[in-house]
């Protein structure tokens, strides 16, 4: 084939994650009360600069996003990026996928490499419920664009007229699905009574998370991942000294309504957590020429979603019916995964996805397989704690679970000099869930 | 049974329907009490008709907004059971009604879209009561509503209604409602937030301004403890919370069962069930649903 | 940190009452920006000989500088050198010291008076070495006399080195520059003719990567700043609790950031694979992370004794001995360190810091030798009062009383460290091997 001007490189370049940097996650209310997306995202991000001195750099493009947003922020990335050390001349773009905004800012750019439109990103993402957006009511709203829109002193009168002392009371933005009224604690606690999963056993992943979090903070894993932030230098969600005792003791929040025993408590879901995260990709000639060791590759994503509005399956299952499709498409099954990062929305969210998979009946009927998906080896899930131990700033959690499993999956590498891959996987709002292969470079 | 054909000169404003209501309801409920009420019978055999009937795009948003429908030019069937109304209250007040209009109780509703209507559409409205018959605590009758357009029936709405205590002259014996089976409460796909004021706002955008859904006080003298939710709207969102699955042409039915007493936060189910959609609405922990129904797309 | 005091003296009423009142007259010193000319003024050059005429060339030709080898009248002089290399008698001083005498009192603002002579030894003839040694009794005293900011340091050239070497002219251009601002009655002793002169001498260090530990803020991240301005590239290195100072510091020098903890056990080995990963070499280090706990030694306990001494001396042996097995760190290397008068002095309540410091003295001595053969050199400095965050904690009154301790009457910034710092991280100062340079307004305490 003759060579034209049109044609793409001969091979597609990777998408490598060359690192990371984010701010120890707060808990709402503590350190970042006072603290903007902005002002966080920024943080994040002139820290990744720093770490990787990329100070003045027109970097490809650099793609975040927030849940909770406040309608100033309407270009957050981009102003984020003028505020940073990186180059003014840096493009920009805001994403938001709900809890699965992280990972697919990470997808969407590692395809964006691939197709070499860029050589390098930053992926992210931030949240914040201490400095959630305040919206009027809707009457009131309503009263002021008429009142804005009135010309003449009557019209304004009667715009003027239609507020009423009530309308005055701020909306705070709700944690509910729009279409069921249902919080995401109350679905999962649905799902989990679906699925018949216990106390027990939400607390003991609970627990796991608190240790091994707690063990990779001390064994300073995080000393290149993190940099602190407004006198937060750990998580401060973290508590290394709990025990299935004390998370034993915890009245549970959801599913009181409910015929079966509520089983979801504080301890054994995420609690509203601030923060923000960032990752650093690029291809291998970029990362090259920046003197960056490559630490994995992007190798495949794929998202599902779920029809929870109408009760066929719960709200936080789509990543169960998404990474079937993902390792098939890649030759893949879950004994060949060396690492499983499953977002720990809930303790039970976690449980709920290995029961559907190890379930003949769901492997069958909802999977369309000749049995059960598979069974995850439980020393490979989360090994070094997850959402429920690190807190989960909506948006940031993505990018928190790449870079952390990216840096592992060099390290193991680097001992055990073959192939080492990971399987991340976030579930989101809307009955979203996006998954992913990370392959150790 | 003769139709008779009564021209409207539009659709008549729902206050002065009430306004009459409640003078024919003391009136038939004075006479009752002197033993010289006409005895209810099957229909006066009128049919109302407005023609003409144009959507103003504004309330039809307000309602869509209200009900959790998107804000599109096509009319969720309740919309149109709100524009029909007027004129079925206009036949419940006229002075040969039967029955005693205010307090009549709403007890089932049945509506088959059959095409969408659309915001230009130009409606013609008919309305007539039929099939009067003994219900078990009192009459119960049909109001049907119709709307053409082009001279195709694209909806067509029955509502039934109890007046409670009121003999019916014609009254085969035992004719009444089976008993119902004890009511298990399914696995809920939601839950509706139902404030305070939810009866003055779907007052604001349908027009039904009975006072029983208005404000608590006026909900007493009617002997209930709070104000109530329009039935008609607890059944819109149900059609709301199906989505857009229903289609454009579909059957949609809902039996009402216990009143929303306001505020409320009712849990639901809308799932899928058959070749349609079941919803249920109840409190939890209650003997029984608040409404059942179903949404079935007619293909 | 604001000086009050240092205000109120130099302006307006407050400035008449305290001359009355005799109290002490601290003068604002000038400091060095890019682009500033070496000296504001004249330079006379004092003494004779053929290396007395070698400096005037210097100053006159490649610098650019006024030079009279006469004082003149009515000539406010900027500087004044005194070339006393070929003394050979203690009267031989008589004539150059007393012309020099003659222009102190007209000196400019900011004035700088500098020595050169030889070191002193057993095999000289005692007349030699008397009249050499005796500059040294000199400088001192005289540094003492200055007044407005003005300072007197002095170089000190080891026998086969000539004034010409790169590091006496480095010196000499430090001592005349801003740059050596709060650095005052100081002998540098030249011992060879290594090192080699820069290209520019604004961005001395261009095309070299340093390693500043304890960088994230303070005196640290001042010499990141003053490295990363002198041309070098900059790897900051703090604790991981720092990263958020940190990552100010090495955005605002271009540099990078590596949250390290100084006493890890593979510190060295870190730093050396970040800064070659990065920036492809490693040539400076700069051993500034330190700690203090202070405490009587009767209350010794060995919580406070042992971080000060892993920080402060353990972990700067640790990745010493890193660079100098890595065979990576060989391209005219530099190590300087920080110690602190209270390591020449003593200090009451300071055991711990003071046996760290004093550490770091003998560590730099002994480590040089081995950086010898690749021309590199390791080299202390001590820093006096410093106005710093950690200085700014000592109680109001204290804190005035040591400021005024030293000949400039006033606390040094981390900037005047910092500049110490890199004139003997840069490639001039190759011939300054195992010495510990002062930065302390000629304090009135230790040698």
């Amino acid at each position: 084939m003759a060579a034209s001007k049109t044609a793409g490189p001969a091979t597609s370049p990777r998408a490598l994650v060359l690192g990371g940097n984010r701010i120890p996650f707060a808990r709402a209310g503590g350190a970042y009360a006072h603290a903007s997306n902005q002002d966080m995202l920024t943080a994040a991000l002139d820290g990744l600069v720093a770490r990787y001195g990329l100070q003045g750099e027109r970097i490809g493009e650099v793609a975040a996003g927030a849940v909770l947003k406040h309608s100033r922020d309407f270009n957050l990335t981009r102003e984020t990026v003028l505020g940073s050390a990186l180059s003014a001349e840096t493009p920009a773009y805001d994403l938001q996928q709900a809890c699965a905004t992280g990972l697919e800012t990470v997808v969407s750019l590692s395809n964006k490499i691939r197709l070499g439109q860029i050589d390098s990103a930053v992926a992210g993402g931030v949240d914040t419920t201490s400095d959630a957006p305040i919206a009027v009511s809707d009457r009131l709203r309503r009263a002021l664009l008429d009142l804005s829109r009135a010309r003449s002193v009557g019209q304004k009168v009667a715009a003027a007229a239609k507020i009423r002392p009530k309308d005055l009371a701020p909306s705070t933005p709700r944690t509910s699905e729009p279409r069921t009224g249902l919080s995401m604690g109350e679905h999962q606690a649905l799902t989990t009574a679906q699925w018949g999963i216990t106390r027990e056993a939400q607390d003991e992943i609970a627990l796991a998370s608190h240790q091994r979090l707690a063990a990779a903070w001390e064994q300073g894993f995080f000393d290149d991942l993190v940099t602190p932030y407004r006198g937060q230098s750990r998580d401060g969600n973290l508590r290394a000294d709990t025990s299935l005792e004390k998370l034993a003791a915890l009245k549970p929040t959801f599913g009181l309504g409910l015929d079966t025993p509520a089983t979801m408590t504080a301890g054994n879901s995420t609690p509203l957590t601030d923060g923000a995260s960032t990752v650093l990709l690029g291809n291998e000639e970029w990362a090259a020429a920046h003197g960056l060791t490559p630490l994995a590759v992007v190798v495949d994503a794929e998202a599902a979603a779920v029809d929870f509005v109408h009760g066929v399956d719960g709200l936080l299952m789509a990543p169960a019916f998404a990474v079937p499709r993902l390792l098939a498409r890649n030759g893949l099954t879950l004994a060949d995964l060396d690492y499983v990062e499953i977002h720990e929305a809930f303790a039970s969210t976690v449980l709920t996805t290995l029961a559907a998979w190890e379930s003949e009946e769901f492997g069958r009927e909802r999977l369309g397989l000749d049995g059960a998906f598979g069974t995850v080896d439980r020393a490979r899930l989360n090994v070094h704690g997850s959402s429920l131990a690190a807190g989960h700033p909506f948006a940031a959690t993505g990018g928190r679970i790449v870079a952390t499993i990216s840096k592992e999956l060099h390290r193991r590498r680097a001992a055990e000099g073959r192939p080492v891959r990971a399987l991340v996987s976030v579930c989101a709002a809307g009955g979203l869930g996006l998954t992913a292969i990370l392959e150790a470079v | 049974m003769t139709d008779r054909l009564v021209e409207l000169g539009g659709v008549p404003a729902l206050g002065s329907v009430y306004a009459r209501t409640v003078l024919s309801s003391g009136r038939l409920g004075v006479q009752r009490r002197l033993g010289r009420a006409p005895a209810p019978a099957a229909g006066g055999g009128a049919v109302l008709h407005v023609g003409g009937v144009r959507v103003d795009a504004t309330r039809l948003t307000d309602y869509q907004h209200l009900v959790g429908e998107p804000a599109s030019d096509v009319l969720p069937a309740g919309f149109v059971h709100a524009i029909t109304f007027p004129v079925a209250m206009a036949l419940m007040s006229s002075a040969d009604f039967p029955l005693p209009p205010l307090g009549m109780v709403h007890l089932s509703n049945h509506v088959t879209q059959s095409r969408g209507v659309r915001v230009g559409d130009e409606l013609d409205v008919r309305a007539w009561a039929r099939d009067v018959r003994p219900h078990r605590s009192g009459t119960q009758v049909d109001l049907v509503a119709q709307v053409r357009v082009d001279g195709d029936v694209v909806w067509t709405g029955v509502s039934t209604y109890l007046a409670k205590g009121v003999t019916a002259r014609e009254q085969p014996g035992g004719a009444t409602d089976d008993e119902r089976e004890p009511f298990v409460a399914p696995v809920p796909t939601g839950r509706w937030q139902l404030a305070a004021n939810t009866g003055r706002r779907y007052a604001a955008v349908s027009g039904d301004r009975n006072p029983i859904h208005l404000s608590a006080l006026a909900a007493k003298a009617f002997g209930f403890p709070r104000a109530i939710a329009h039935g008609m709207y607890t059944a819109a969102r149900a059609l709301a919370d199906v989505g857009a699955a229903r289609g454009e042409a579909y059957v949609w039915t809902v039996e009402f069962a216990k009143p929303v007493l306001l505020p409320s936060s009712p849990s639901v189910r809308v799932a899928p069930d058959g070749d349609g959609f079941a919803y249920t609405a109840w409190r939890p922990g209650s003997s029984g649903p608040h409404l059942t129904g179903r949404v079935d797309p007619l293909r | 940190m604001s000086d009050t005091y240092l205000n109120l003296v130099n302006s307006g009423f407050t400035k008449k009452v305290a001359k009355q009142l005799g109290l002490p007259q601290p003068a604002p010193l000038r400091r060095y920006r890019p682009g500033q000319p070496l000296l504001e003024g004249a330079v006379l050059v004092v003494g004779r000989g053929t290396d007395a005429d070698a400096v005037a060339a210097l100053l006159s030709g490649p610098w650019d500088l006024e030079v009279h080898r006469n004082p003149e009248p009515d000539v406010r002089y900027a500087a004044v050198v005194l070339a006393l290399t070929q003394v050979e008698h203690p009267t031989d001083l008589t004539a150059p010291v007393l012309a020099a005498a003659g222009v102190l009192k007209s000196l400019t603002k900011g004035a700088r008076v500098v020595t050169l002579s030889r070191s002193s030894v057993p095999d000289d003839a005692p007349a030699v070495a008397a009249a050499r040694q005796g500059v040294d009794g000199l400088l001192r005293s005289l540094a003492k006399e200055l007044r407005g900011g003005s300072t007197g340091n002095g170089i000190v050239l080891e026998a086969g080195v000539g004034v010409e070497a790169p590091s006496v002219v480095g010196a000499l251009r430090f001592f005349l520059s801003t740059r050596s601002a709060f650095v005052d009655g100081q002998l540098l002793t030249v011992s060879s003719e290594a090192g080699s002169l820069p290209g520019s001498w604004e961005r001395p260090l261009e095309g070299r990567v340093a390693v500043v530990t304890g960088a994230a803020r303070g005196i640290g991240a001042s010499i990141a700043d003053t490295l990363a301005r002198d041309g070098a590239t900059v790897v900051a290195v703090d604790m991981p609790a720092a990263g958020e100072h940190m990552t100010a510091v090495a955005n605002r020098v271009r540099g990078t950031a590596l949250q390290l903890d100084v006493t890890a056990p593979d510190a060295g080995e870190r730093i050396l694979e970040h800064a070659l990963a990065r920036h492809g070499r490693l040539d400076i280090v700069i051993h500034n992370a330190g700690i203090t706990r202070d405490k009587l030694l009767a209350n010794m306990t060995p919580e406070k004794w042992d971080p000060v001494l892993a920080v402060n001396i353990t972990a700067q042996l640790r990745i010493n001995e890193a660079l100098l097995t890595s065979g990576d760190f060989t391209d005219a290397p530099r190590i300087v360190s920080l110690a602190s008068t209270s390591g020449i002095a003593g200090n009451r309540g300071q055991t711990n810091y003071a046996a760290s410091k004093g550490g770091v003295i003998g560590m730099v001595r002994a480590t040089a030798p081995l950086l010898e053969a690749f021309g590199g050199t390791a080299n202390a400095v001590a820093p006096g009062f410093i106005e710093t965050d950690m200085t700014a904690r000592i109680p109001a009154v204290t804190r005035q009383v040591a400021r005024r301790l030293n000949s400039l009457q006033q606390g040094g910034q981390p900037v005047d460290v910092a500049e110490t710092v890199a004139f003997l991280a840069s490639p001039a100062a190759g011939g300054v091997v195992g010495r510990v340079l002062r930065v302390c307004g000629q304090n009135m305490v230790g040698q």
